[in-house]
């Protein structure tokens, strides 16, 4: 394909194009967290004086500390780092069940057929399709019955029921691709059911864990609609003390503080990207294209 | 060393409407080495599958030394099997493999120890045991799964065409492994295969299978020179047996015999054995050999059955060894297998000898064969 | 000459019938809280959401079924037609201006780039990001006073004026900018990733042919990434009908309710309005738009296979 006789792609007045195209996008595509950090460190003045895309006069950091601590978020004004804290309480446990189910979902629906867990799987396939407001009255009647309404708890239960389709479909899809000789082996060797699945799955599927917890991580750490829905005055997620730091119609309107609190909530999410961001590619493709 | 009995085993897969197994009747003798072969989809692996016990049989029995064992677990049923992929455990090293299922078993640790050396030595992959699987070649990983078979002292072997992913140079040394494996431990081993001469070199007995039915169970000898019907003739045997369908006729002796026209529309005569004198005027099917025609040798004077006649050379494939030919016989193309070293050319005419002492005939309408 | 074995390993040790049980009943016994969970969570769900719709049941539910009423209010009621309007439009620009984008830079990144891997980061990051986080971003951008218009009057054009984010015509195409700068890079990842798939040979073949670039990559390449279209046209679909965190962030619909789209209109009336039954009904609308969607989609999708 590199061939530059055959193809006139190649030439050089093609590719500087090629190349000012992508360089232009990358720039579109950076601007908007390049204007979010330049502001969440300026003044106020300066955010009135200066431009967009202008550097800070003058580098500050009050924005930051009034984000995390002192700003206010609908009638309380401890700044976002309670719901920081909310939504680790959230994520950790969500994420880690669902994928623990999903494995061991995956594991039966791929490897220990039975008769009607095709059929189940075509039936669980649609609760990733689903939007979820469809579900979103009778859960809040069912929290309320279970006494689960505005906690945390009830929000883990809600994001594992939801996540647990996408877990179980992306754990099956890796383990239908694992032969099934591997299992009868084993199963010839003596193992059950359990030690196939600590023995000889397991030890293979580190990167299968990896997308998963990366997609669960992702999509519930940055959910909106159950945090806002489902939780109390002091189990909010941080997406929705964003929205209501953002929102928040009191005074003069700082947005320093509102793009400092935007990175903080974008902040964990980022950072697994950039640290393992082949996983969270591979998860947003396996999740959608078949195969 | 077990026997291994199988009756009138019947399987339907759950979804399929067709039966895959139709009633296999086999009995496997102690040290016996059984070669199923028939062409894909016939249902080989499903019928080793329910030997071992990973799928359920619809009806029959599977008795190992006599014991009913349709209803156990694969685990306890003692039964080791090699499978085409290997199915090595990706995240184990050698050593591990073959440990795993004694682990299992709880064997203690020494005797694992030396049960890992003597078989590591059998194998010669004493040198490879920490090694993953994935670092090795596929000749290696293939003596890795029958290593991990034998570790466990089964009381008998399935292999699922153990050599088919090998090249073919490697897949001629491990077949004779495969075989001074045999000698040595006696073992009873079930093999599928689609080669040929595994089939030939190995077996002590192969079943021919086609569409869930045992055709045939017999020796090597037996299923070449005497195949009950034109499929287990046409199947084992490359190039296959050539039929060539006749008219019994009887010449002026009283000896049986048939026309045999060539592609010049000229007949000629050839003798017949007498057994066949019943069905003079009858069709029948001619099954002949490619080696069964060759060309006029001089220390094999014309007897009876082994006549000569004159065709035309269509079509020359020297393979080295030997030279197939094609000719017309009764319009139907007709391969012979001809010395190498004989200078002629397509589209000349030959003089051949055919050999019909070894010939089979068949009912052209239940193609079976009609001397058995 | 046959040896026989010395010392035969342990046989395995001996399991009770129960335990044989227990593996066949394993695998249904690990699935089934699944299957009871999505079989009331998700499909009983719908079923109440859809019987809740039948009701007239406000701040709480309860079940005095009031037939189509629901429905009729719905359709009457210029807020939905105004949201619905608006998912077409900004569904159908989201959609198209994703996949134009995805595209292009696919084929543009699949040239033997320097630096692809870098590049392919920055397009993708934004899809790791919250929608909320979106909206307030943009909404900062967009700001009429503050953001791009006072860039561009700082530029010198002080004549410029762009006020979408308060003008109720165009609200909803700030939904659009934002959603596809959200969106665009996962689009073109996918397309990416469609295009390594394709056999290199075909592609050399008609080199040899002659054709030119554009030429294989319009009558070629493009066609074989039907598939990857599809799933593409499928996934933003579905963001699009589902969308409520970024019209909350950025818009909260307005001015007025200019902006609002079915998952906000539905949100709103089921949760602040004490509109549960209208609420219900623009859920039970949102899932026949999501199968209009899927199942033509999933009926080529079978029919494809069948065939094949
Ligand atoms: N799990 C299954 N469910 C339904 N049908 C099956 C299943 N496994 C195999 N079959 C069908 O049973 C028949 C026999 O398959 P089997 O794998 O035993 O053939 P085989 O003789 O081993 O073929 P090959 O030589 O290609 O390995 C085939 O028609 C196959 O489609
Ligand atoms: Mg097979």
């Amino acid at each position: 394909m590199h061939s530059s006789s055959t193809s006139q792609g190649d030439n050089g007045l093609g590719r500087w194009l090629i190349y000012g195209v992508l360089a232009l996008m990358a720039l579109v595509y950076l601007l908007p967290l390049f204007v979010m950090l330049v502001t969440s460190f300026k003044t106020g003045t300066d955010i009135r004086t200066g431009s967009l895309i202008s550097l800070p006069q003058e580098w500050v950091t009050d924005s930051w500390q009034a984000a995390w601590g002192t700003a206010c978020t609908g009638v309380t004004c401890d700044g976002i780092k309670g719901y920081f804290w909310n939504s680790i309480k959230m994520v950790v446990p969500a994420v880690l069940i669902s994928t623990f189910i999903g494995a061991f979902n995956g594991y039966v629906i791929s490897k220990w057929r039975f008769k009607g867990s095709d059929l189940f799987f075509s039936l669980m396939l649609f609760g990733c399709f689903l939007p979820f407001q469809l579900v979103l009255l009778p859960m809040a009647a069912m929290l309320g019955k279970l006494g689960l309404a505005n906690t945390t708890t009830g929000l883990v239960l809600v994001h594992v029921i939801y996540g647990v389709a996408f877990t179980t479909l992306f754990f099956r899809n890796y383990y239908i691709n694992v032969p099934d000789e591997l299992v009868k082996a084993a199963k010839l060797d003596g193992a059950g059911f359990f030690t196939i699945f600590w023995a000889i799955l397991l030890p293979i599927s580190k990167p299968i864990i990896m997308v998963t917890i990366i997609w669960q991580f992702t999509s519930i750490w940055n959910d909106f609609l159950f945090g806002v829905v489902y939780s109390g005055a002091d189990s909010q997620p941080i997406t929705v003390a964003l929205n209501n730091l953002v929102n928040t119609s009191t005074g003069v309107k700082a947005y320093n503080v509102d793009m400092a609190a935007a990175i903080i909530a974008a902040l964990p999410t980022l950072l697994v990207y950039f640290v393992a961001g082949k996983y969270f590619v591979r998860g947003l493709t396996a999740g959608s294209v078949k195969g | 060393m077990a026997k291994l009995d199988l009756i009138d085993i019947r399987k339907t897969y759950p979804k399929s409407d067709l039966e895959t197994l139709k009633g296999i009747n086999i009995s496997i003798e102690p040290g016996e080495f059984l070669i199923l072969v028939g062409p894909s989809g016939c249902g080989k692996s499903t019928l080793m599958n329910t030997i071992a016990g990973l799928e359920d049989i619809s009806s029959g029995e599977i008795r190992i030394n006599d014991v009913d064992v349709s209803g156990l677990a694969p685990k306890d049923r003692d039964i080791a099997m090699v499978f085409q992929s290997y199915a090595l455990y990706p995240n184990m090293t050698v050593r591990e493999n073959m440990a795993f299922g004694l682990k299992i078993r709880k064997t203690p640790t020494t005797e694992i120890d030396a049960e890992i050396k003597r078989v590591s030595e059998l194998l010669q992959i004493d040198h490879l045991l920490d090694r993953k699987p994935s670092q090795l070649s596929g000749g290696q990983q293939q003596r890795v799964a029958m290593g991990r078979a034998l570790a466990r002292r089964p009381k008998l072997y399935l292999f699922d065409e153990p050599l088919s992913n090998l090249d073919a140079k490697l897949r001629v040394e491990m077949r004779t492994e495969v075989k001074k494996l045999h000698q040595r431990l006696g073992t009873t081993i079930v093999y599928v295969t689609h080669d040929q001469i595994e089939a030939m070199t190995l077996a002590d007995r192969i079943a021919v299978m086609k569409a869930g039915e045992v055709q045939q169970l017999g020796s090597p000898y037996e299923i070449y020179n005497h195949p009950t019907n034109m499929f287990v003739a046409g199947f084992m045997g490359s190039p296959s047996m050539n039929f060539v369908p006749i008219t019994v006729l009887e010449n002026s002796d009283g000896h049986a015999c048939t026309e045999l026209t060539g592609s010049d529309g000229k007949a000629q005569l050839l003798a017949l054995p007498d057994k066949l004198k019943t069905y003079v005027g009858k069709k029948l099917m001619l099954g002949l050999r490619p080696e069964h025609i060759s060309q006029q040798l001089s220390h094999h004077s014309e007897t009876d059955l082994i006549s000569a006649a004159r065709f035309n050379i269509e079509i020359l494939e020297p393979t080295g060894p030997e030279t197939i030919a094609q000719i017309t016989i009764n319009d139907h193309a007709v391969h012979c297998r001809l010395a190498p070293d004989l200078s002629i050319t397509a589209g000349q005419d030959l003089d051949l000898m055919i050999d019909v002492s070894k010939a089979s005939f068949f009912d052209p309408d239940s193609e079976r064969n009609i001397l058995l | 000459m046959p040896v026989t074995h010395t010392n035969t390993p342990a046989p395995l040790a001996s399991t009770t019938p129960w335990q044989d049980k227990m593996q066949v009943w394993l695998p249904k016994l690990i699935l089934s809280p699944t299957i009871v969970v999505t079989l009331i969570c998700v499909y009983g769900f719908v079923i109440w959401t859809g019987l809740l719709s039948f009701t007239k049941s406000r701040f709480l539910p309860q079940f005095d079924f009031v037939g189509w009423r629901q429905y009729e209010r719905l359709l009457n009621n210029d807020r939905w037609i105004t949201a619905c309007e608006n998912l077409l439009i900004f569904g159908g620009l989201f959609i198209a201006i994703c996949l134009l984008i995805g595209v292009l830079l696919a084929i543009f990144l699949d040239q033997k780039i320097q630096q692809e891997g870098m590049i392919r980061t920055i397009y993708l990051y934004p899809m790791a990001l919250s929608f909320i986080v979106t909206g307030t971003a943009w909404k900062w951008i967009l700001n009429p006073g503050l953001g791009l218009e006072n860039l561009v009057h700082q530029m010198g054009f002080t004549d410029f004026k762009f006020d979408w984010l308060v003008n109720s015509d165009m609200a909803v195409y700030t939904l659009v900018i934002a959603a596809v700068w959200q969106s665009s890079g996962f689009v073109m990842a996918l397309f990416l990733a469609g295009l390594r798939g394709i056999d290199s040979s075909i592609i050399n073949a008609a080199q040899i042919d002659g054709a030119s670039k554009p030429r294989i990559y319009w009558s070629i390449i493009l066609p074989c990434l039907r598939p990857v279209f599809f799933s593409a046209i499928i996934i933003l679909s579905h963001l699009a009908i589902k969308s409520f965190d970024l019209v909350t962030a950025l818009t909260s619909g307005g001015p007025g309710y200019s902006s609002d789209l079915p998952a906000l209109f539905m949100y709103s009336h089921s949760f602040t309005r004490g509109q549960m039954g209208l609420g219900a009904a623009s859920a039970i609308m949102m899932l026949a738009g999501i199968l209009a969607i899927l199942v033509p989609y999933l009926y080529s999708e079978l029919r494809g296979k069948r065939n094949a």
